[in-house]
């Protein structure tokens, strides 16, 4: 945070200007509407790319998701129950929930080993939200979803690439 | 005024953040162990060392992609199932590079080395989104019910 008088580069949040002695109280919160720190804020997921997701019903198999996340090059799958979501399955619960307990992928059913009603974000929430869910709880794929209507996921992948898009990308 | 993010990824350095070194394993480690470190120590990858040659690296991605319907012995070596010759970052680089690095190649994780191409640790996406989160907690953690709405006076008062 730059003093407006002298230019001295101060600690985010402090009151006075350490070289000037200037007031500074306010300016860090003035600061929050430009440059990107801004637009983690403002910003809407909307308008992020979204992925078109893959979608599965509870009684496919987990042979059958596997077989589509690698050919999409997914790592997860949305559950529906007819036209309704209500599940994610993920690289990691192929690993957790199949590999490791040794089930029959192609026995066990998205059903059993799906994370039932995941995270969702809407699309009118800022990128920020995106980052805390994954950098506090290690989500790594997190569906966009409006009344209702999934309109895509966004992955840890998007998020380091809006970071490198509109940080690097304008340096 | 110039935006606080763009100076910190240019002067935060590979060195500067909190690396895993514990999530290195020998080429022979069989994929039994590697599994169940990706399961209760929810590692997301291994990066696959020879002394401390970086050699390899097997992701959750790989579990996914090559090992989840292939009916594995489980204890084949990781191996003969890693990537060879990952792409690493030096610890001098800063965190702007290693972004562009992980982004390009669509990597969650890479191997961070130190000027002798000795392993150091991994470093992964998750340190990245936590540390942007821990320097922008006003923006990430404390949003306000309206987000446009700017205080302007400190605590509002």
């Amino acid at each position: 945070m730059n003093c407006p008088n002298c230019g001295f580069d101060n600690i985010q949040g402090t009151d006075l200007c350490e070289s000037c002695g200037s007031d500074l109280a306010g300016l860090d919160l003035l600061e929050a509407q430009a440059g990107f720190r801004g637009r983690l804020m403002t910003d809407h997921i909307g308008n992020l790319p979204l992925t078109d997701p893959l979608f599965v019903q509870t009684r496919s198999t987990a042979a059958e998701a596997i077989a589509l996340m690698r050919e999409a090059k997914h790592g997860c799958v949305l559950v529906l129950d007819g036209k309704q979501l209500v599940g994610i399955f993920t690289e990691r619960d192929v690993l957790t929930r199949v590999v490791r307990p040794g089930a029959d992928p192609q026995e066990v059913t998205l059903a059993e080993i799906m994370t039932s009603r995941p995270i969702t974000l809407s699309p009118s929430d800022p990128p920020a939200h995106a980052i805390h869910l994954s950098a506090a709880q290690g989500l790594r794929h997190i569906p966009v979803v409006e009344d209702g209507r999934v309109l895509g996921f966004i992955s840890v992948r998007h998020l380091l690439r809006h970071i490198h898009e509109n940080v690097l990308g304008a340096v | 005024m110039s935006s606080h993010i763009e100076n910190l990824l240019a002067k935060v350095k590979v060195r500067d953040l909190q690396l895993q070194p514990d999530h290195r394993i020998d080429p022979r480690t069989r994929l039994s162990e590697v599994y169940l470190a990706f399961d209760e120590q929810r590692h997301g990858a291994a990066m696959v060392c020879s002394g401390d040659d970086v050699v390899g690296i097997f992701t959750q991605r790989d579990v996914l992609n090559r090992t989840a319907l292939e009916n594995l012995d489980p204890d084949t070596p990781v191996s003969e199932v890693m990537s060879d010759r990952p792409v690493t970052i030096g610890l001098q680089h800063d965190l702007a590079e290693a972004i562009q690095a992980m982004v390009e190649g669509g990597y969650r994780h890479i191997p961070v080395v130190d000027e002798n191409k000795k392993q150091v640790g991994l470093l992964s996406s998750r340190v990245i989104l936590r540390f942007i989160a821990d320097h922008y907690p006003e923006a990430v953690l404390n949003l306000p019910p309206r987000l446009h709405q700017v205080m302007t006076r400190p605590e509002g008062g």
